[in-house]
């Protein structure tokens, strides 16, 4: 009898790797929740209904409403969308601009590998934060200032990651059967160190993604991210923050939200690590 | 002796952590004199005899100005500039018996002159006075004598001492009126000082006072529109108090708190909805009828107002002996508002656009409002501005067609009755009744006269009046004499005290902070102390410390060239939109921006070297004090929160490591792996909601200071810390289980057990020094990443280190500041790099490149 797609593809994929299922199950709640509230929320976000204010989670508001009367699953499902489109959007710049650079300086050497090195040194004296706030202190506060300002941090991230995993392909044989073959630098290492390297940075991307949710949370939660009326999981925070002693559970959702949503980004990167590894491929 | 090199690291590290904290020990020495002020609003100019902005009473009134009376907290009239007064021809004159000797502030003489200049001043057709009708009952002014000023009147007027009490019939001196807009010249016991536009406003004490000196040497103004903003000051104790506190949703928590004291008052102020009349469709009775049917004054009252207001139906304070209760007279019906809507000829209703100046009441009603008007099909456009905005367009120009604000005048009934007032109503009976009401002087025919006034206003539905709210002052306990009552909008501090502040102005601010030398030092003294017990090479260390020169100087022109080169004009950065050319090159001036970019520069890095950071654009006192003082919360809370972090981390990772194949050892992996996922500021948010808000062990945040003692100032820093150690624990140990598996496969260790030594000694001798390598590293970007990332814990706790500054900063525009703090922390990671990097050559020998030794 011919064995289902799902059983004979998707399934061995977790086996004995319960980390990429839960990361997995736990990342695509949370994506599927931000594309739903594109087209459905159980309420609409900008509507007022004072009747409902601070009322606390119950069966018609599963997870409460704000001192507005608004619905705060529907504003954590819209709050994912910003979420999720700030992070992606801020680990792939730094990726596009990172690897391509990682890259060039395994493949250079000398001089250029130094100056992106440095590079890196530098932006890392700045701690995370502080270059976003500095970023956002300057041309204010947006959802476009936090993407740069935490894309900028990926850059030499992605990177420093790229040169280091690319330099001991540099020095396998079949690199330099191509370099005998006559293919340039850029050719070799599109072909055959991207490659190789490409599990490496998708695990990496994993992990920065959750970093860049976290960063994403920290700068709205002090006024430097998506400014209103767009929900993010950071104001919500702010917002109900003065009003903990009367109405506790807003202080709990979003915050929720973010901890679910990093920690299935995180067993998601342990799962893909455990996936790729080499070691763990030589058993079968 | 390896174990003593073991050690070294950490004993270099405590011995800066012990040099850095030491210096708490100079903590500043008891405060008295100063009170720092929470007001929601920034008065546009401070002139009371020439605008209408309660705003502008509410800092000059009384401290600054001062009139021939002054109204009492009690609201009757008591004597000031006039020593006493004789009322004559059946209230048609009035005497005013003067002080002698009295100086306006300039120096310049105040005698009957002025009295007469300023109400002939009030009084003449081109007067910008908020108050000219009243005054244009004035028939004479004449000086009798030098200190006798008789006033005569056309007819007379009711209560005409409590009027010349208010803040627009202050005494002004002809010499200094042209300035009072920007400086201020009064006779009260406060001088003006300074005023940062968009940040404060800086009175001190009047030496040359004629009457009682006040008890305080200064009062900074502080202006603070936002109520979350407003909360935060309290608690970081940047602010000693709100006369008039703008978020009631805190009030539960304050209530709690032992450092404050409430105090409910009554107020004048009637919060409603004001209806252009000159616009239609609001000339219509029914549409306004309609609206009052629509708006559920309770639900802005609960929601709004969190339920700090009563419900009114007329322009009247309920606390009013002639007060009548209308506001029932259109209760909320929303089916009947479209009805009416209907009848006038709005079947489908209409589009409209609500006005909302800055206070909370009026932004946060102003949303359940238009929402409450959508239900009856009356589109509403919510156009928030700012104050200055406000008076100019709405209540100057009328262009608006709804708006909310609060009336705070007392008995300002007659505002209904001017041809020119901003909601352009027009009643013929009204007028008649307010002329009326002005010459009756008889108590109880005064009282049926404004019965009369509020039920005419209430069927005539001239405005949607909502509640009239109390005034909710808080203070620290160490404020005293404070009104607690608003007879006008008014804060009358001259009695007032306040042990907890030491005036700027007194306070010694020569002590500089150089800061970066000593960094610099300290940095020498660790190299010095390697280079001579870690044997390592002099080259090696040169190029690293070189290369730490070369990193500051790239992160020091990148900070440079963001702050001051990009945004385009820093100064007109600084003083915001509406600023006008020549204040902003006055600033520019001051700044020196007028110089070349690379003298700039210079001079700032020189100031970085020598102490001299500047001086904040908006604390007006040098900014390495303001970073020093920042740096004793900032730097304890990291070392607190890193040591935390430490210890547990390290032998969680341990044992993780040691039990990876038993259920203990999971249990501990699956803990990190939750506390990397949980957001410091959430769990910071957490710990105030279980430990300060339930169990009420700790404050829900603020800093006593270190002055105040070891204990309660760490125990102000513990769940901070907390909050900030947990996330950095769980990545420890992670860090250190890995690498302690990984060292345990090595085959040194495997030789050592072949040897007959058992798993733990085996590590411990073994593994653990060679494991501690890569964890090394981490311990130092997480003491970075903690002294930079406790500026978004410090916000949820209040707690007034460098992030709030720099958060602070930053919505003042106050880029001095933030570049310097940016600087310095900066500054702090390179260092703590370069420490680690140390610590490894120590470590392990292999990479102090000894070479043969």
């Amino acid at each position: 009898m011919k064995r289902s797609f799902l059983r004979s593809e998707i399934l061995p994929l977790f086996h004995g790797n319960r980390s990429l299922a839960l990361g997995i199950a736990l990342t695509s709640l949370f994506i599927m929740a931000a594309l739903l509230s594109f087209v459905w929320t159980p309420y609409d976000v900008t509507a007022l209904d004072v009747s409902t204010r601070l009322t606390a989670p119950s069966t018609t508001h599963w997870f409460g409403a704000n001192h507005l009367g608004r619905d705060v699953l529907s504003m954590t499902m819209v709050g994912a969308r910003i979420s999720i489109a700030v992070a992606f959007i801020a680990v792939g710049l730094g990726g596009a601009i990172g690897v391509p650079l990682g890259l060039l300086a395994a493949a250079k050497g000398g001089l250029i590998d130094d100056i992106v090195m440095r590079f890196g040194d530098l932006v890392f004296a700045f701690p995370a934060l502080i270059l976003a706030i500095l970023i956002t202190a300057v041309f204010g506060p947006s959802a476009t200032n936090a993407i740069i300002a935490i894309g900028i941090f990926n850059i030499p991230v992605f990177a420093r990651l790229t040169r280091s995993a690319a330099l001991p392909i540099w020095h396998k044989p079949f690199v330099q059967a191509a370099q005998c073959a006559g293919k340039n630098l850029t050719q070799i290492s599109a072909q055959h160190i991207f490659p190789n390297i490409r599990h490496v940075l998708i695990v990496q991307g994993t992990v920065q993604f959750a970093l860049a949710i976290l960063a994403e949370a920290g700068l709205s939660y002090v006024g430097l991210g998506a400014q209103p009326p767009i929900p993010s999981w950071g104001r919500m925070l702010a917002e109900s923050q003065t009003m903990i002693s009367t109405a506790p559970w807003l202080v709990l959702f979003p915050g929720v939200a973010i901890f679910v949503f990093v920690l299935g980004l995180n067993l998601l990167g342990d799962g893909l690590r455990h996936h790729y590894d080499p070691r763990r491929q030589r058993g079968f | 002796m390896h174990k003593f090199d073991t050690l070294k690291p950490v004993m270099v590290l405590c011995a800066l952590a012990f040099f850095l904290l030491s210096g708490a020990a100079f903590a500043a020495a008891p405060e008295t004199g100063a009170l720092n002020v929470g007001v929601q609003l920034e008065p546009p100019n401070l002139d009371p005899t020439s605008g209408a902005a309660a705003a502008i009473d509410e800092i000059v009134y009384a401290n600054v100005f001062e009139g021939l009376t002054r109204i009492t907290e009690e609201g009757t009239a008591a004597p000031a500039l006039a020593k006493s007064w004789t009322v004559l021809n059946d209230g048609l004159v009035y005497e005013f018996l003067l002080h002698q000797g009295i100086k306006f502030h300039d120096g310049t003489a105040f005698d009957a002159d002025d009295v007469v200049f300023s109400l002939n001043r009030a009084r003449a057709p081109t007067s910008s006075n908020a108050q000219r009708p009243l005054f244009e009952q004035i028939k004479t002014v004449e000086a009798l004598t030098s200190h006798q000023v008789r006033i005569t009147l056309h007819k007379p007027i009711g209560a005409f001492p409590v009027y010349l009490g208010w803040g627009d019939a202050v005494i002004v001196a002809p010499e200094s009126v042209a300035t009072n807009a920007s400086m201020p010249v009064g006779t009260g016991p406060f001088r003006f000082q300074r005023w940062r536009k968009g940040a404060s406003i800086t009175l001190i004490r009047n030496e040359n006072y004629w009457g009682d000196a006040p008890a305080l040497d200064e009062i900074n103004f502080v202006f603070i529109p936002d109520p979350t903003a407003a909360f935060a000051a309290l608690f970081a104790g940047d602010v000693d108090g709100f006369p008039n506190y703008p978020a009631p949703e805190n009030l539960a928590l304050i209530e709690r708190d032992p450092r404050f004291k409430i105090l409910y008052g009554t107020s004048e102020g009637e919060m409603l909805v004001a209806i252009n009349h000159g616009k239609a469709p609001f000339d219509n009775l029914l549409v306004r009828r309609a609206l009052n049917h629509a708006i559920d004054k309770d639900v802005v009252i609960k929601a709004g107002l969190f339920g700090f207001g009563t419900p009114i139906g007329s322009h009247f304070p309920p606390h009013h002996p002639a007060y009548v209760d209308h506001s029932e007279r259109y209760p909320y019906d929303p089916t009947l508002a479209r009805k009416l809507l209907s009848e006038a000829g709005y079947p489908n209703g209409f589009s409209t656009v609500l006005t909302l100046p800055p206070p909370s009441y009026a932004r946060r009603g102003g949303e359940i409002i238009a929402a409450q008007l959508e239900a009856v099909g009356i589109k509403v456009q919510i156009r928030n501005i700012e104050w200055a905005q406000w008076l100019d367009q709405v209540f100057k120009n009328k262009e608006y067609d709804l708006t909310i604000v609060s009336h705070t005048e007392p008995l300002d009934f007659d505002i209904y009755a001017r041809d020119d007032y901003y909601f352009q109503y027009n009643n013929s009976d009204y007028n008649s009744l307010i002329t009326q009401l002005q010459s009756e002087s008889d108590e109880t025919k005064r009282n049926s006269l404004l019965q009369e006034a509020q039920r005419i206003l209430a069927e005539d539905a001239v405005n949607v009046f909502i509640a009239s709210s109390p005034k909710t002052a808080i203070w620290t306990k160490t404020v005293s004499d404070v009104w607690a009552n608003a007879p006008l909008q008014a804060n009358d501090f001259t009695r007032t005290q306040n042990t907890g502040r030491i005036a700027v102005t007194t306070k010694d601010t020569t002590t500089a902070f150089p800061a970066f030398s000593i960094l610099l030092l300290i940095t020498c003294i660790a190299f010095g102390s390697v280079a001579y017990f870690g044997r390592a090479r002099i080259s090696f260390l040169a190029s690293r410390f070189i290369s730490m020169l070369m990193t500051l100087a790239a992160a020091s022109i990148v900070i440079f060239l963001l702050i001051e080169i990009a945004p385009g004009d820093p100064a007109a950065f600084m003083m915001g939109l509406n600023a006008d050319p020549a204040s902003v090159s006055a600033l520019k001036a001051e700044l020196g921006l007028d110089r070349p970019a690379l003298f700039r520069y210079f001079s700032w890095i020189g100031g970085l070297m020598t102490g001299d950071f500047g001086t904040s654009y908006t604390y007006r006192v040098p900014v390495s004090e303001l970073i020093a003082e920042r740096f004793w919360v900032s730097l304890p809370l990291a070392i607190i929160a890193f040591s935390l972090s430490t210890a547990i981390g390290i032998p969680a990772g341990l044992m993780a490591a040691a039990r990876r194949r038993k259920p203990s050892g999971q249990i501990i992996v699956n803990a990190a792996q939750a506390g990397i996922a949980v957001p410091n500021f959430w769990l910071a948010i957490l710990l105030v909601l279980i430990f300060a808000v339930t169990f009420r062990w700790f404050s829900a945040g603020g800093f006593p200071g270190w002055d105040v003692g070891l204990l309660p100032a760490l125990k102000a820093l513990l769940l901070p810390a907390i909050a900030l150690a947990i996330p950095q624990a769980a990545i420890l140990t992670q860090i250190m289980r890995t690498s302690m598996i990984n060292t345990m496969h090595d085959d040194y260790v495997r030789t050592a057990r072949a040897k007959g030594l058992n798993t733990n000694d085996a590590l411990r001798t073994h593994a653990l020094r060679n494991a501690l390598i890569p964890v090394l590293t981490i311990l130092g970007l997480q003491f970075a990443f903690l002294l930079a990332g406790s500026i978004i814990v410090e916000n949820v706790f209040y707690l007034p280190g460098l992030g709030r500054l720099v958060f602070q900063s930053i919505a003042q525009r106050d880029l001095i500041v933030v570049k310097s703090i940016v600087m310095t922390l900066v500054f702090c990671v390179i260092l703590v790099a370069i420490f680690v990097d140390l610590a490894y050559s120590i470590i392990d020998p292999r990479l102090r490149k000894v070479g043969t030794s």
